[in-house]
């Protein structure tokens, strides 16, 4: 399994873990484009290099890899971010998927885990760990009950998309799951792509609603 | 070692000033500057956040004193002409405002309300009160007319009723009652009036007093345990994040590379492990008797564990928390006894409102069929029985999916309570697809 040519950017603001794995994606054939330890300059770069899939890491000290994530996706087409967090899969990384990451990895995940989740962000799909499918089907539970005094109407799950985020969160592969319950392969990834989408999406609606009534300009105030 | 130095300072300047901040960046010195138990309970241990539950009541206090002074003014007009010493009366009466002034102003600060001053409080007081038997007339005093200081007198009981509580208050109000018999030199119903008034003003205020006190301490003790746990969670995330990174890329580089590197990498992985389990403690019971049962199962996530819950609260009654999460390990030891070392355990909580859903999963081999049914008849369902009775005394229900190869799902329904329903962040309207079970 090699990287073929995907490029890959690391922001990661841990010099020791950032070259690591800048180092493993190398050796495993994937096009370094650059790294970088911070979310402003990871921005910046990320505009010049136009990488395949950036890296993603939420603590990185000075800004929030949140932020970064919902500007690079936005700005930046045909760049997926994959986010490679620690941070005891809490409430920042459901904010950053919501803001537009393709998935999330844990950092303890192998190296080979790591390639196969490159690759497949490369391709637009989804990469789901247990404790972020866990996230999705918390937060549109909470959706469903205490949808965000909100005129739009909160997006809602299908059973069977609520049946496979179950399945996922349970740690069975998209192939077990397939098995299970006997749809196709793509059929599984399709379903937990569109829970993300659906959940980007309207988190999209809101904050465009949010700084309208308030009188944001784009890139003005920050949201929180 | 700077970071020490900012990191002390941040956890003495309180558990809110802290976790106001953002979580700093990661310091390679942290475990060794931070990961002191102790400095949660100093973060937290200055409870002024809580206001003394007593103050209303010194206000009080000094509301009714100066009202008393304001009727007291209005007898000495009235009876002044009358009194057989009018000097010593206006004495008696600039004495009391002086008095009025002086203990406004003492009781109305904190550092004022002093046993000392209360106590000198219900000396000048007495002696105001026993001047008057100088300046009233027999006549007056056997008619029963009210004294210089009319019922200003008690307002030393209630100060000692707010100072002391129920039982100083009471004696004050003995005091006060004992001193007008004694002025008066015979007793009639009024005076009866008078007596149970100022004991059950001394007992009542001071048991609104001692209540009041009870309730701060118990508030300040909440908030103090409350910062404290969010302080030892904020502790164990920063050390997740950070150190325990850099020892699980140390393991697993390091056996990469094998020889001397592995043997570094087996001492890393140890360390991993020690820091793992001494960061996760269970958080403590939060106010109200419920708890969060997500952060405490968050607290299994390791290696081979795999723990996914909402990012919001899963409140339930504290009980049933503690019942469940030691359900949750004993399934998860089963895990390692039956399935081997190397099977991954994947732990799912849902919070569909009317009922919390937790599930545990195996990918270990599973349990043929009709291994079960032989265990249970051989007497060796041990684990699956204690633990089947314990979400059953909880009013919950179990199910365990298993199959040869195919792992082990133990899945445990828990209605909630009607009480509990408002709290919870789910509704009635879960979007649960149907159990798999």
């Amino acid at each position: 399994m090699t990287g073929s040519d995907v490029s890959v950017m690391v922001v990661d603001d841990h010099p020791i873990w950032r070259d690591g794995v800048a180092r493993d994606l190398t050796e495993r054939g994937f096009r370094i484009g650059a790294t970088t330890g911070d979310a402003v300059s990871a921005l910046r770069i990320a505009r010049t290099v136009r990488p395949d899939v950036v890296l993603m890491d939420l603590n990185l000290g000075d800004t929030s890899g949140v932020e970064a994530t919902r500007q690079i996706t936005q700005e930046i087409s045909g760049t997926r971010v994959l986010v490679l967090s620690a941070s005891g899969e809490h409430g920042d990384v459901l904010e950053a998927v919501k803001a537009g990451a393709s998935g999330y990895l844990v950092k303890s995940a192998s190296v080979e885990e790591l390639v196969d989740a490159i690759r497949r962000t490369a391709v637009g799909d989804a990469v789901f760990t247990a404790g972020l499918a866990g996230l999705v089907l918390g937060e549109y539970r909470r959706m469903a009950v205490n949808p965000d005094d909100s005129e739009q109407q909160p997006p809602r799950l299908t059973d069977r998309e609520t049946d496979v985020l179950r399945q996922v969160a349970k740690g069975l592969t998209a192939r077990q799951i397939a098995n299970k319950l006997v749809i196709s392969h793509r059929t599984v990834e399709n379903h937990v792509q569109s829970t993300l989408r659906k959940l980007q999406l309207h988190n999209r609606v809101e904050l465009a609603r949010y700084a309208i009534e308030h009188g944001l300009d784009r890139d003005g105030t920050p949201e929180e | 070692m700077v970071s020490t130095g900012e990191r002390k300072a941040e956890t003495s300047g309180g558990a809110e000033e802290s976790r106001r901040r953002t979580t700093p960046r990661r310091a390679a010195g942290l475990v060794t500057s931070t990961l002191v138990p102790e400095s949660a309970g100093e973060a937290s241990s200055g409870g002024e956040a809580v206001p003394d539950g007593r103050i209303p009541l010194w206000r009080a206090h000094n509301g009714l004193r100066i009202l008393t002074l304001l009727y007291a003014l209005v007898w000495f007009v009235v009876l002044v002409s009358d009194y057989r010493r009018p000097a010593l009366g206006t004495a008696v009466l600039v004495g009391m405002a002086l008095w009025t002034a002086f203990t406004c102003w003492r009781y109305g600060k904190p550092s004022g309300r002093t046993n000392t001053m209360v106590a000198l409080d219900q000396v000048v007081t007495m002696v105001l009160f026993a001047l008057c038997y100088f300046v009233l007339t027999e006549r007056q005093l056997d008619l029963g007319l009210p004294t210089v200081v009319t019922v200003w007198h008690a307002s030393m009981v209630t100060a000692a009723a707010v100072r002391w509580g129920m039982p100083g208050g009471a004696v004050s109000g003995v005091a006060a009652a004992a001193a007008n018999f004694a002025m008066r030199g015979y007793i009639d119903p009024n005076m009866w009036m008078d007596t149970v008034l100022h004991i059950a003003i001394g007992l009542l205020l001071g048991l609104a007093s001692d209540t009041a006190r009870h309730s701060t301490e118990r508030l300040a003790r909440a908030l103090r345990a409350e910062a404290a746990t969010a302080e030892r969670e904020r502790l164990a995330r920063d050390i997740h994040d950070s150190v325990l990174q850099v020892l699980a890329r140390v393991r697993s580089r390091g056996s990469q590379l094998g020889g001397e590197a592995a043997e570094l990498a087996t001492l890393a992985g140890e360390q991993e492990t020690a820091l793992r389990a001494l960061v996760s403690t269970g958080p403590a019971e939060s106010v109200g008797g419920s708890t969060d049962l997500a952060a405490q199962l968050r607290t299994l996530d390791s290696e081979r564990v795999s723990v996914s819950v909402p990012a919001t609260r899963v409140e339930l009654p504290a009980a049933s928390v503690s019942a469940l999460f030691s359900v949750t390990r004993e399934a998860l030891q089963n895990v390692d006894k039956h399935a081997g070392p190397r099977a991954h355990a994947w732990v799912l909580l849902e919070d569909l409102g009317t009922e919390v859903v937790l599930s545990i999963r195996d990918d270990g081999p599973g349990i043929p069929e009709g291994r079960l049914e032989q265990a249970a008849a051989d007497g060796r369902m041990g684990v699956a029985r204690s633990i089947r009775g314990r979400v059953e005394s909880l009013g919950g229900r179990i199910t365990l999916d298993t199959a040869e190869g195919e792992g082990t799902e133990w899945e445990i329904h828990l209605p909630r309570g009607e009480s509990e329903h408002g709290r919870s962040a789910g509704g009635t309207r879960g979007q649960h697809g149907g159990t798999t079970a």
